[in-house]
């Protein structure tokens, strides 16, 4: 894996039950990442993979990387560990590729260390999940009933557990309790990275049209096939499904059949306020079927531009590199929409603000995919509005003219100190009190690649948060009433927060905040009275509630279609 | 669910001290004609502390001595080992002698679901009962499987004593109480398998009581109990239950035997392979916790009702559970206003922190609170403390606050207060 620009490695295209054809070998692929010189394990500066299995206490020798990117037997997939090592190493790099690509700079793992460490067979437990404080993604595996199922062998699971490593990094306070749009947010974004990752194959994609082929009685036999066998409905009911179909739910341990499940819940644009969707683990779903649409539009609005004439046939190979294209266009929007999210309390219609923001300023010209059209109705048919309320979606562009007497612009970009002092010049304009606690918890300076002309787009990247811990008898200072039965002695954070984008010239573009709440701010204080609320009613002032292991319990919780109510218990 | 005849004039409980467990004597005295007693559940899982009887024998012959040597009817309200251990054994034969009439029990019982349920591997096609039944068994196959890797997990750093303690627990609670299962069956001329709404015909038995039956919710009434019916969550059952290779040995044949090992754990690996073993256990902790809320939502809830007095006593049964008679029943709003009526309480689940619904149960009792002792809500507490749950996280059973808000707002009768000199049975006279 050294020796040239781009590390290659080849990993199971999506799980070792979808094969390369009917009777053919497991379908694998090759994903690439910015080559790095690596010790046998593999270890990198980013990933250490560490073979350990606490069912058997077996600790298996480190993989050597030679032969990476080589065809290998289904019999090597399956049973040697060392494979196993790889597809983690590849899948894992190659995520965070993707999202230092999207974010155009390095980005960090949510702990502080540089290194994930990465365990490929930890035990016999039917589960996969992030621990930051293990530092660690932990694949579990399984028996079957007719052999073992290994879940560093899911694409999907992986990229999943992979993306909620990453999303800690890049925003941590979206883990802590606020709303049922927040508690949902780390697994339905997950499983959006996880599913345009695999269809941003070109392999999975064209086994995706070879299914949906199949099931067309019209389909000629050879390259071509009909645009009117790959219409949304055909591939979401027939191939997608189908895939799903070939996993088999027992090889879900994850929860990631739930992935599959949510690209055919039903549009409705009331679906939010059922009472099925206020469980975090389901609400996800919602998120991940309105950007499943959208992908599927696309494609097949491309597939009919793509199929002149009346026979309406298109070369397969070419609709499958639309369509891995499309996917990978749309995985660029929604993790460069992190950049563009408030820093706390972020609710669906933010991200959706987000998206449609982040691939304006670096691809002005959708006219050729008309993804943010696609992605407003989209959304909009599940009931997801864009936070911003503006026709595009977009958030509206800052007219604040910072002052910036004595900062410096060099430093100011990376700097929190510097971004600290440019902040508290400038805090009456920014709205921000200065009684609360503040600091900047992050500041990076980006560029990112524009993809069609060519011309980087660099930004300056901040958030600043602020804290007041107060007891619920003053509530009433920041415009917020007691929740009903809640002790005027119970102790409340409050917290708010703001993203500053700065352009290349350290100009504010974007303010994009979730304030805390104050009497002059009816608005914000609204949606702090929601959350304060909710957050009564489901427990987390209760003393003794605690979120460790929050990734591994809502897994299983996903898994098991448990529920689950703060407000009756004791 | 017509009463017949004059109603009981006393009505007394007998709360038997079985440490963790449930065990319940209800006697109806009538002012002519002979008593009629209803055992309600008869179950341990772990011996009190103090005031403690011999033997599950001892028990069942004081039962005999209350209910003067006849059961008309018994209830197990589901078949986790704290409810139903002393049906087994010499005691049962005793119980069993007792000659109940009627044995109740919930829908998810019913022996020909049992029957067909023994192949768990196979999920009963269109029928989702079936498919429930076949989910227990898997349930009962995942607690042996937890519980075959305790001598492993208890001589592996990282793993505390107080994690192998908890799984310990809740694997023996959950295992297939065979015998137990089968003696209930063999018991009584007639047997109830009962869900919300069954009529469980004891009009005749039990002359002036009204026995109505609030829970388990059959799988057509609640989407939560058939949800854990889906064919998603039937999958993770079998799982579980299957475990994977689950070694019960100190050390067991390696997943890749050919593959190589490593010689010595490199430096990297030292700080995390605790941790591993640690997540490892904690892992099968929580599978058996959430395998132990499926089982308690299988739980019978009756509600008794002699003239205006009312007897509830919902076994163990969950939010789950308990959601379709309080929230989704059509004569939801009538059942929470009967409720809020209730004179005596059997305290769900040995106290713990998701049985007793805050807010759409025990916040509706209007006896609680009450300043007349005569008139307050009395509360039945069968339990043993340090024995399920930690307190570091707030699951510890009985749950502290639950404990203190019965204590202050009704007559608690906890059978941790039993002692040597004071004796293992509580009595309570219930006022009519």
């Amino acid at each position: 894996m050294a020796g040239s620009q781009t590390g290659q490695v080849r990993v199971v295209a999506q799980d070792p039950s979808v094969r390369d054809g009917a009777d053919g070998p497991i379908l694998t692929g090759l994903v690439s990442f910015p080559a790095e010189e690596t010790r046998d394990g593999p270890s990198g500066h980013r990933v250490q993979v560490i073979d350990y299995d606490a069912t058997t206490q077996t600790m298996y020798a480190p993989a050597r990387t030679g032969t990476a990117t080589a065809q290998r037997s289904d019999e090597d997939i399956i049973g040697d560990p060392a494979f196993h090592a790889l597809n983690v190493y590849g899948l894992v790099m190659s995520t965070l590729g993707r999202f230092e690509f999207a974010l155009g700079r390095r980005v960090a793992w949510g702990f502080p260390g540089h290194q994930l460490k990465v365990v490929p067979h930890a035990f016999a437990v039917a589960n996969a999940y992030y621990s930051p404080d293990s530092q660690a993604l932990l694949f579990g595996y399984f028996d079957n009933g007719r052999g073992t199922t290994f879940t560093c062998l899911s694409h999907d699971i992986v990229v999943h557990e992979t993306a909620h490593a990453l999303l800690d990094g890049l925003r941590g306070r979206f883990l802590k309790p606020s709303s049922p749009d927040q508690a949902a947010f780390h697994e339905g974004f997950a499983d959006i990275v996880a599913l345009l990752s695999v269809f941003s194959m070109k392999e999975a994609v064209r086994r995706l049209i070879d299914h949906a082929a199949r099931d067309t009685s019209d389909s000629p036999p050879g390259e071509f096939v009909p645009t009117s066998a790959l219409r949304p409905r055909q591939l979401m009911n027939s191939a997608l499904f189908a895939l799903a179909e070939e996993m088999a739910p027992r090889a879900d341990p994850g929860g990631i059949g739930a992935l599959r499940r949510s690209v055919r819940l039903r549009p409705n644009p009331k679906c939010l306020d059922l009472l099925e969707f206020r469980d975090s683990h389901r609400r996800g779903e919602v998120l991940v079927a309105a950007m499943c649409r959208a992908f599927l539009e696309v494609w097949t609005r491309r597939l009919d531009a793509l199929a002149p004439g009346s026979s309406k046939l298109v070369d397969r190979g070419r609709a499958a590199e639309e369509g891995a294209g499309i996917a990978d266009q749309l995985l660029t929007l929604a993790i460069r929409a992190l950049d563009y999210t408030p820093p706390v309390h972020l609710l669906f219609g933010d991200f959706l603000s987000a998206a449609l923001t982040a691939d304006t300023e670096v691809r002005p010209n959708d006219d050729r995919y008309q993804l943010r059209a696609t992605l407003l109705r989209c959304f909009a048919s599940y009931g997801i509005l864009p936070a911003s309320g503006t026709a595009d979606g977009c958030w509206q562009r800052s007219d604040k003219q910072l002052r910036r007497t004595g900062v410096r612009f060099g430093s100011v970009q990376s700097d929190p100190t510097e971004m600290f002092r440019l902040i508290w010049a400038n805090r009456t304009r920014l709205k921000l009190p200065v009684t609360a606690y503040s600091w900047v918890s992050d500041v990076r300076p980006c560029l990112r690649m524009e993809p069609e002309d060519g011309l980087p787009v660099r930004e300056t990247v901040a958030t600043c948060i602020q804290h007041v811990q107060i007891t619920a008898d003053q509530l009433g200072e920041y415009g917020l009433r007691k929740p009903a039965g809640m002790a005027g002695d119970v102790e409340v954070s409050l917290e708010g927060g703001s993203t500053l984008v700065l352009d290349e010239y350290g100009m504010l573009k974007f303010e994009i905040s979730n304030r805390l709440p104050r009497p002059t701010d009816p608005s914000a204080c609204a949606r702090a009275q929601t959350r304060l609320d909710y957050l009564h009613e489901s427990g987390a002032f209760t003393k003794g509630i605690t979120f460790r292991n929050r990734f591994a319990n809502v897994h299983r919780l996903r898994a098991s279609a448990a529920a689950s109510s703060r407000q009756e218990v004791w | 669910m017509t009463t017949i005849g004059p109603a009981p004039t006393e009505v007394t409980i007998f709360l038997y001290n079985v440490g963790f467990g449930d065990c319940l004597l209800l006697r109806l005295g009538y002012a002519r004609g002979r008593n009629r007693s209803v055992l309600i559940d008869f179950g341990s899982t772990r011996r009190a502390k103090q005031g403690a009887p011999k033997s599950m024998e001892a028990v069942a012959r004081k039962i005999e001595e209350h209910s003067a040597g006849k059961l008309d009817v018994v209830v197990a309200t589901h078949r986790h080992r704290d409810h139903i251990s002393g049906f087994a054994g010499d005691s049962g034969k005793i119980i069993s002698n007792l000659d109940p009439e009627v044995v109740v029990q919930p829908w998810t019982e019913q022996p020909d679901l049992a029957v067909d349920a023994t192949d768990s591997t196979v999920p009963a096609a269109g029928s989702s009962r079936l498919q429930f039944a076949a989910r227990l068994e898997s349930l009962h196959a995942a607690a042996a499987q937890v519980l075959e890797q305790l001598p492993r997990l208890a001589g592996t750093p990282g793993v505390t004593a107080s994690l192998v303690r908890q799984l310990e627990f809740l694997g023996q609670t959950n295992l297939k109480n065979a015998e137990a299962v089968r003696a209930l069956q063999a018991m009584g001329t007639r047997h109830a398998y009962a869900s919300f709404g069954s009529d469980l015909g004891l009009a005749d038995l039990l002359p002036g009581v009204e026995v109505e039956v609030l829970g388990p919710p059959s799988l057509a009434q609640s989407p939560e109990i058939r949800s854990m019916a889906s064919t998603n969550s039937d999958e993770f059952w079998h799982l579980a239950a299957t475990g994977g290779q689950a070694p019960s040995r100190q050390r067991a044949e390696p997943l890749f035997p050919d593959a190589r090992q490593a010689r010595k754990i490199p430096q990297e690996a030292r700080w995390l392979i605790p941790r591993i073993d640690k997540m490892q256990a904690e892992e099968l902790l929580s599978l058996v916790r959430i395998l132990d809320g499926v089982m308690n939502n299988t739980s019978l809830i009756l509600l008794f009702t002699i003239g205006d007095t009312r007897l509830l006593f919902p076994g163990d049964a969950q939010l789950e559970n308990w959601r379709y008679a309080l929230q989704r029943a059509p004569n939801a709003e009538d059942i929470r206003s009967r409720l809020s009526q209730t004179r005596v309480y059997k305290v769900g689940h040995h106290g713990s922190l998701n049985a007793t619904p805050r807010t759409l149960l025990w916040n509706g009792f209007v006896r609680a609170g009450l300043p007349d002792p005569a008139q307050q809500l009395i509360t039945l507490l069968s339990t043993r403390a340090s024995t399920h749950g930690d307190s570091d996280q707030g699951t510890e059973v009985p749950r502290d606050r639950l404990v203190e808000e019965l204590k202050t707002r009704s007559r608690l009768v906890n059978t941790q207060d039993c002692t040597a000199e004071s004796g293992w049975w509580r009595e309570v006279v219930v006022p009519l």
